[in-house]
This record gives structure tokens, C-alpha cells and sequence, in this order.
């Protein structure tokens, strides 16, 4: 797990269309996004657990090494199905087992959940920003 | 004249008739242009993105505000709720999943809008919730006094002019149940509407909405919305919302909205 200070996490969350911080862009999804840390990323490499392809909102379940010889699990919180479908996300754009990279805007309270900012998926694709 | 021809005539009088009178209805000249397709609203929902601070500023950013017309009162109540959106309590009722987005914060939506006009009824339909605010343009008045009562969404009629629907909206709850964005901007029970939609060019709809809120505004609160087509081909169209179907971000009873697992259990540090 890796941190970064970002300039601009909204900039990142509006290019990969999950539509709670942003300012530019059709932002708000059911709930505020005030739980997360704007001005911060967090880089997780793990394995896909499941991919909820549901409203309000979808979810990416990723087991993560805990640096204990155990895994932790990992919740991030990504735009509804119709809105993501839109900007090129499908239902099968995770797979359980799937090995990635994600970058997230972490909760602020240090929960394992964040809100989706990009990732590289397995095949070696990127999604949203992950410069 | 044979028998098929009367019934021709006949039908095409009842028609013309028919449409005259839907026109007649509608205002003079319903010439509204076209609102087929999905929609979306220009920007984020911040409601009036003309006073916006900062400017750039999302909806439930803490310390984000835009500037509506409020007396010194209602000054001090939204003062209060930007306080809130700092503390992420900002009692949001959509986030609960079963109220009304309500007016005028129909205009404010994510996601897909579409706009159903016809000479007699206009509806404005969002993927979001979903939500639907009724208008009428068929003549027809406000509910009377003593039949109406306050919801979320109030009761709109109005008229055609051209390509231009103008029409007025009232019954609101005001603050009780209903805010008009994250920001933690509210109307009372006072606050009625102005609203004009129109066709500004071939993909944009403009939207003027003119608020005015004896008990928190001092002056007429002026707000403008855009909503471009989304563009694609046959795929792009409204789905299903439902934003109960798997909500796994609760609001507490303490207003904090939470976070749980695929299995239902609050994940919240220190919860």
C-alpha cells in the first residue's frame, strides 16, 4: 500500500466517471462524500474478491496483503451501473481473482474503504487515473 | 362520397380539432422542439453554480456555499448546516432512500434526465431516485386552498408561449424534509416558483427558475440549469436506479453516514 498527496483527487474522480467529489462533473451520488480525504491517494495491489455491479453504488472487494503474512479486505465504493456503463465500465470489468492495482481516495477515519479514483486492471489496462 | 371516405373526413376533422384544441390548451403556438433522448445537468450539484465558494466548489465540500437571497435568519439556519457538512451530519433525505428529491432540487439531479412534453402535461423524469415532477398545461389551476397540502415536490401548472413553458410551482414542505443541495441550502414553507424551460440550442435545455421565499429571502432568488443530451447510440437510455437495492451507506442516528461489508456489518473505524 502506497500513499500520495494529490493536487487534484476530484480531477482523477472525474476522468474515471465515479461521481461523488468531483466539481466538474455530474457529481452526487445518495450520500456525501464528505467521509473522504480529498487531498490524498492511496495505491492498493491486491486480488478481486467480488465486483457488486449494483445501485446506489457499485463495489470492488479487494483482498490486500496486510503485511502480517495475512490479507485485509478492502472496500471501494465506485459510481451506480448506469453511470458507469456510460463512460465504458461493464459488469465484467472485474473478475474474482482478477490480480490489480487501485487507487482510491481513502476514508479519512482509517476504515479499509475508499472511493475510486483508477486502476489497472489485468490485463494490464488502465482505468480512470493511475499516473 | 363513398361510406371509407365520410369515415376519412370525418377523422381527420377530429383530429385537426383535437390538436387545435391541445394547441388552444397549451398556449398560443406549442412549439416546443425536440426533447427526445437522455439528459444530464451541466456541472455538479452545486444548485446555483453562479455563487458558488469556492468557485469551483462540489456539493458537500465542507465549507462550500453558494449565496441565495436569505434574511439575516435564514442566514444564521444555513450558517448552522455548512457546520454540519464540516462534521459529514448534514441530515440529507435522499440519502435514505425513499423521499422525493423534491422541487426545485429535481433540477439538480445526477445521473440521466429525460423531459416528456406534450400540449397537455410536461414531465420531467430523473434516473436518480427515480423522481418525476408533473406539470400541467392543459388549463387546469392550482389545487384550491383547502385540497392542497405540502410535498416535496408541490404542485406545478403553466402554459406554452412558443417554444417556451413557463409555469409556477407551490404546496412545498419547505424545510421540513426537503433540502436543495449539499451544501445545506433549504426554502421555508413559503417558497413558491417561476420556472421557464426552453430548447437554447438543438442539444442544450435551459432552465430559469425564479424563487421566491417571503419568510428567507429578501429578494427573488434567480437560478439558471442546462442539461445537455448524452451522447451514444441506442444503448444510452434510462435504467433502474433503485437506490435501496444495495445500500451499504446507512445514515446513523447520529446523522453519520456509514460504511458496511458485503455482509451488512458496519466497517467504521471506531463504530
Amino acid at each position: 500500500m502506497t500513499t500520495t498527496n494529490l493536487k487534484s483527487l476530484v480531477a482523477g474522480i472525474a476522468v474515471c466517471g465515479v461521481l461523488l467529489l468531483g466539481g466538474a462533473g455530474p457529481v452526487q451520488a445518495h450520500h456525501s462524500g464528505a467521509m473522504f480525504d480529498r487531498n490524498k491517494a492511496v495505491d492498493l495491489e491486491g486480488v478481486v474478491k467480488a465486483f457488486q455491479w449494483t445501485n446506489p453504488h457499485s463495489w470492488l472487494q479487494v483482498e490486500v496483503a496486510d503485511g502480517k503474512g495475512g490479507t485485509k479486505e478492502w472496500s471501494i465504493e465506485c459510481g451506480s451501473p448506469n453511470t458507469l456503463a456510460r463512460t465504458g465500465w461493464r459488469k465484467t470489468t472485474f473478475k474474482s481473482g482478477d490480480k490489480i492495482k487501485v487507487r482510491i481516495g481513502p476514508m479519512i477515519d482509517g476504515t479499509a474503504a475508499g472511493i475510486f479514483v483508477g486502476a489497472q486492471l489485468a490485463t494490464g489496462e488502465t482505468l480512470g487515473e493511475m499516473k | 362520397m363513398t361510406v371509407k371516405l365520410k369515415h376519412w373526413l370525418l377523422l381527420t376533422l377530429s383530429v385537426a380539432c383535437s390538436a387545435a384544441q391541445a394547441q388552444s390548451l397549451a398556449g398560443a403556438g406549442f412549439n416546443p422542439g425536440d426533447y427526445t433522448g437522455v439528459w444530464r445537468m451541466v456541472g455538479g450539484t452545486i444548485f446555483d453554480r453562479s455563487t458558488a465558494e469556492p468557485a469551483n466548489a462540489a456539493a458537500g465540500q465542507p465549507g462550500a456555499r453558494e449565496r441565495p437571497p436569505y434574511n439575516a435568519e435564514w442566514e444564521k439556519k444555513y450558517l448552522a448546516r455548512i457546520e454540519l457538512v464540516k462534521q459529514d451530519r448534514l441530515p440529507d433525505p435522499i440519502s435514505n432512500c425513499g423521499t422525493p428529491i423534491g422541487f426545485p432540487r429535481i433540477f439538480n439531479a445526477p445521473d440521466g434526465y429525460e423531459f416528456v412534453v406534450t400540449p397537455k402535461q410536461t414531465w420531467v423524469l430523473t434516473e436518480n431516485g427515480p423522481n418525476a415532477l408533473r406539470i400541467y398545461t392543459d388549463g387546469r389551476k392550482h389545487l384550491p386552498d383547502d385540497f392542497i397540502w405540502p410535498t416535496y415536490t408541490g404542485d406545478s401548472v403553466g402554459s406554452w408561449q412558443g417554444d417556451t413553458l413557463t409555469f409556477t410551482t407551490i404546496g412545498l414542505r419547505g424545510e421540513d424534509g426537503t433540502i436543495v443541495d449539499r451544501t445545506g441550502i433549504i426554502l421555508s414553507d413559503a417558497a413558491h416558483a417561476t420556472t421557464q424551460i426552453r430548447k437554447a440550442d438543438a442539444g442544450t435545455i435551459e432552465i430559469k427558475l425564479s424563487i421566491e421565499d417571503p419568510k428567507a429571502f429578501t429578494r427573488p432568488w434567480l437560478v439558471t440549469k442546462r442539461f445537455t443530451r448524452i451522447p451514444g447510440g441506442d444503448e444510452i437510455r434510462i435504467m433502474d436506479y433503485a437506490c435501496a437495492e444495495n445500500n451499504r451507506n446507512p445514515v446513523a442516528a447520529d446523522g453519520k453516514t456509514l460504511t458496511l461489508d458485503t455482509q451488512g456489518k458496519v466497517i467504521d473505524a471506531g463504530r
